[in-house]
């Protein structure tokens, strides 16, 4: 099992860390925070392959971090030129006998460990060519990948023979459904090792009998015999097909797993995603089984969806699971203790939170908390009726609705606004708080201070009118009476009997509000709080 | 039950090869929990790499320097003298590759410097090791085998002293134990209780003419009894002249013939170098003796016979004859004569 993941210079990560927990982990962030380049980094780690092919063939300047490749060449431009960047992937490893020869402390923390750590560095030999290269400055636009070598060795220093290894890793990317010829990789992987040698061997002599049997046809000896006249042409060898029967066509790339007797390429993508997430589930155990799942939710019916979470959930035991989502229902359903959040080059688990808001997310496990994770910008407001109001007033000055434009509104029970203060402040989210002031508004900016004072993305948004504790007198305060007697449908005499109907029927009246077509004027403090 | 790991090591290739046929003779190939790894690359893999960084801050130590190969490996072998162990030129060279005569020595600093790293990964890896021709191994191999013998891993070493042909390296450190002289090392690790020496003088392979002519070149040696008892009618010692030599070839069915280099004249005739044929067994050898061990033929002097180890690995190779070229008239009385 992975006990912690280290990248360097790979793509967005400049320098990351990450702890894994040895069952289920579940990444969560915006886009382009770097899911899928964890996923992709752990597999390329472990099978050197990076897109199925090998990463040799694979290396372009663009698997560089921007940062590091811009520090780079800036350097070559000034004429002084900083040593060319590496990009460094570490996994560690936990303690397992079978993996000791994998134990060193060659990796960039000195930590005696077993792992495996893949190097994309220069390559020494190239040396002369490549000072001849930047001392023609002008021609360095990008990193010069073509003098890289990949070294791939475990934390010992010594080249790693993965195949001797008992390490499993089955990597589903449901984003993009690889196929090459016949099965794809990674599904000819699965069902090779869950075959026994027998009856791989089996398979392998019918396959090509099969083969002879298809020169043997009378009609392709016909055709045979046809196609011996053509030559001449372009050469004087006699032409002929047959089944291609040497070693590196075998029955893996031209044999093609059949679902219900459909082809598997002509099953619909959510399927051949399920289906391959399944299969590597019901791996043969090995001591360590690692399985990458890219996005399950992507191409599926929200009830395949559903089977295919509870499979998910069943059967990790003993397999560590790393999964990337976008999903709510994903994430809650697979629990949130297992939650890593992604965000600005930076994660944080629930671990990293006060223990009381841990206790309290594991209790109430809502969507609202990944609404928050997932949102570029919150508004965290205290009930329905607020939400109606904030959204409107939303609607009002912007023409659209705050989710619209990524804002989410969210009503958080119990007034437990602190809860959501802590993980905002983790992740470093633009947060406002819409709340009343419950007639002291110097209390509320007290009760949040230790919030604002650490971060500038957190902002509070209240009254100073402490005559108008909720929103109920905000609102009549503000507005006229026959305003709000126009909106509700209502022929109120004063203000009073106005805000005492509008405090019994909180949530008729905002739905009234957000629906009317008047135009209302809201308080400054929710006027502020959408700017 | 989890299948124990066991390393076989040995110094030289050829052995190694002997090694690895003996698995395939037996068991079809070399079973997967036995590594069969020659004494070099068994110490680079498991003994430097792992835990380099605690010894250099330098990159992945390559591949081993061999000074012998060197342009000017005496000159190098003096300039390395002056350069301090806290300077890690000490045991490098400038493309990160490290001295064959400071692999143990690094190994055993590097084990100290990391508080025993080194052994406990050991440790981890193989429950047993089995080393072949002790007698090979020189200077801080005999340090690092001393750190490994107080291990937990079992260590059964075989050797020979008398067939002391090559060294693992020239290290000046514990000089006096070189060679045939690995015997009095032993018996001082012995005399720690670190170790239990046990003398077999018995031979499987060679007749008892063979063993008393072998043993006549180290007198202070015990000596060997032989425990091949079958006779061919042809057993022993015996000397030949240079003319001779084609009818004694066809006479006794090809025996193997053996000289101490390619440069030796063999006249003509296919041979094998002694120092490869170390560990092998054939019927008869025939023997083309240098300037030295002609010397010795003639006078018995053990100190007159230059490389004693080679001519007793040569000689000891015959299970029922060997027999010496000399073109000699006072050695060779008669046809195939007999000491």
């Amino acid at each position: 099992m992975i006990k912690k993941i280290f990248i360097q210079n790979y793509k967005i990560f400049n320098r990351f860390d990450l702890d894994l927990h040895n069952d289920l982990n579940i990444l969560v962030g915006d886009n382009e925070v770097g899911k899928s380049t964890i996923l992709e980094a752990v597999n390329l780690a472990l099978t050197k392959r990076l897109n199925g092919k090998f990463i040799e063939y694979e290396l372009t300047p663009y698997l560089f971090n921007k940062q590091c490749a811009n520090d780079y060449l800036q350097s070559i431009k000034r004429g002084e030129p900083k040593p060319l960047p590496e990009i460094i992937i570490e996994l560690y490893l936990e303690d397992n006998s079978e993996l000791e020869s994998l134990k060193g402390s060659m990796n960039t923390k000195k930590e005696n460990c077993i792992g495996i750590k893949l190097e994309i560095v220069f390559d020494e030999s190239y040396k002369e060519d490549y000072e001849d290269l930047i001392k023609k400055t002008d021609d360095i636009t990008l990193i010069p990948a073509e003098y890289y070598k990949i070294q791939w060795f475990g934390f010992d220093n010594n080249p790693i023979n993965i195949r001797s290894l008992p390490l499993r890793l089955s990597y589903i990317d449901a984003t993009t459904i690889r196929l090459q010829s016949g099965t794809d990789y990674y599904l000819q992987d699965i069902i090779k090792t869950d075959l026994d040698a027998k009856e791989r061997v089996a398979l392998s002599v019918a396959y090509r009998k099969l083969k002879e049997i298809f020169s043997q046809q009378e009609s392709i000896k016909e055709i045979n015999k046809n196609l011996t006249t053509k030559k001449g042409a372009i050469t004087d060898k006699d032409l002929s097909i047959s089944i291609d029967i040497s070693q590196k066509s075998n029955w893996e790339t031209n044999l093609i797993p059949h679902l219900d007797d459909l082809p598997f390429q002509l099953i619909g993508d959510g399927e051949q995603n399920a289906l391959k997430i399944m299969l590597a589930l019901e791996r043969k155990a090995v001591k360590s089984n690692i399985i990458l799942i890219e996005e399950p939710e992507n191409h599926l019916s929200f009830s395949s969806m559903n089977t295919l979470i509870t499979k998910i959930r069943e059967k990790c035991e003993g397999k560590q699971i790393i999964i990337s989502t976008h999903s709510t229902y994903v994430l809650n359903k697979l629990g949130l203790e297992n939650l890593i959040l992604l965000y600005n080059n930076k994660t944080t688990t629930l671990k990293n939170l006060p223990n009381d808001t841990q206790k309290y997310f594991k209790i109430l496990p809502g969507y609202d908390t990944l609404r928050l994770v997932l949102a570029k910008k919150a508004i965290l407001v205290e009930g329905p009726s607020d939400e109606l109001v904030v959204q409107k007033a939303y609607k009002t000055k912007h023409d659209k609705l705050p989710i619209d434009n990524g804002v989410d509104t969210i009503s958080v029970r119990g007034l437990s606004f602190t809860r959501f203060l802590d993980i905002a402040k983790e992740l470093e989210k633009d947060v406002v708080v819409v709340t009343d002031n419950d007639g002291d508004y110097e209390n509320i900016d007290k009760k949040y201070k230790p919030y604002t004072d650490s971060s500038d993305k957190i902002k509070i948004c209240r009254s100073n009118n402490n005559s108008a504790p909720t929103l109920e007198p905000q609102l009549t305060a503000c507005n006229k009476l026959e305003v709000l007697n126009k909106i509700l449908d209502k022929s109120f005499q004063d203000e009073e009997s106005v805000r005492d109907y509008m405090k019994k029927n909180k949530t008729e009246c905002a739905l009234k509000i957000f629906e009317t077509e008047e135009s209302i004027i809201f308080p400054d403090y929710i006027e502020d709080a959408i700017r | 039950m989890k299948k124990q790991k066991v390393l076989v090591t040995t110094y030289t290739n050829e052995n190694l090869d002997q090694i690895k046929a003996f698995f395939v003779e037996k068991t079809g190939c070399v079973p997967a929990n036995i590594t069969v790894q020659s004494w070099f690359s068994f110490l680079l893999q498991e003994g430097v790499r792992p835990y380099q960084n605690h010894m250099t801050e330098r990159g992945r130590i390559g591949s081993i320097f061999f000074i012998e190969n060197a342009k000017d490996s005496h000159k190098l072998r003096n300039k390395l003298r002056y350069i301090a162990e806290s300077d890690d030129g000490h045991y490098l060279t400038k493309k990160n590759y490290i001295y064959d005569d400071k692999v143990s020595k690094f190994i055993c600093k590097c084990n100290e410097q990391s508080k025993g790293l080194v052994i406990k990964r050991l440790e981890n890896i193989y429950s047993s090791i089995f080393i072949d021709e002790l007698q090979d191994f020189a200077g801080y191999d005999l340090d690092l085998l001393e750190v490994l013998f107080n291990s937990k891993i079992n260590i059964a070493a075989v050797g020979d002293p008398r067939q002391a042909t090559y060294s693992t390296n020239k290290a000046s450190k514990n000089k006096q134990y070189s060679r045939s002289n690995i015997f009095s090392w032993l018996k001082e690790v012995e005399s720690k209780n670190e170790i239990i020496i046990e003398e077999q003088n018995e031979s499987q392979r060679c007749n008892q003419y063979i063993c008393d002519f072998a043993d006549k070149l180290f007198p202070d040696l015990p000596p060997t009894v032989s425990k091949n008892k079958c006779l061919t009618g042809h057993d022993g010692i015996f000397y030949l002249q240079n003319n001779e030599v084609n009818d004694y070839i066809s006479t006794y069915n090809n025996p193997v013939i053996l000289r101490y280099s390619i440069k030796t004249n063999t006249l003509g005739f296919p041979a094998i170098n002694i120092g490869v044929s170390k560990g092998r067994t054939y019927e008869r050898v025939l023997i083309f003796p240098t300037q030295p061990m002609l010397e010795y033929l003639k006078t018995g002097d053990p100190s007159k016979a230059g490389d004693r180890s080679k001519l007793y690995v040569a000689v000891t190779r015959a299970k029922y004859s060997a027999a010496f070229v000399v073109d000699d008239k006072s050695l060779t009385k008669s046809n195939f004569s007999t000491i």
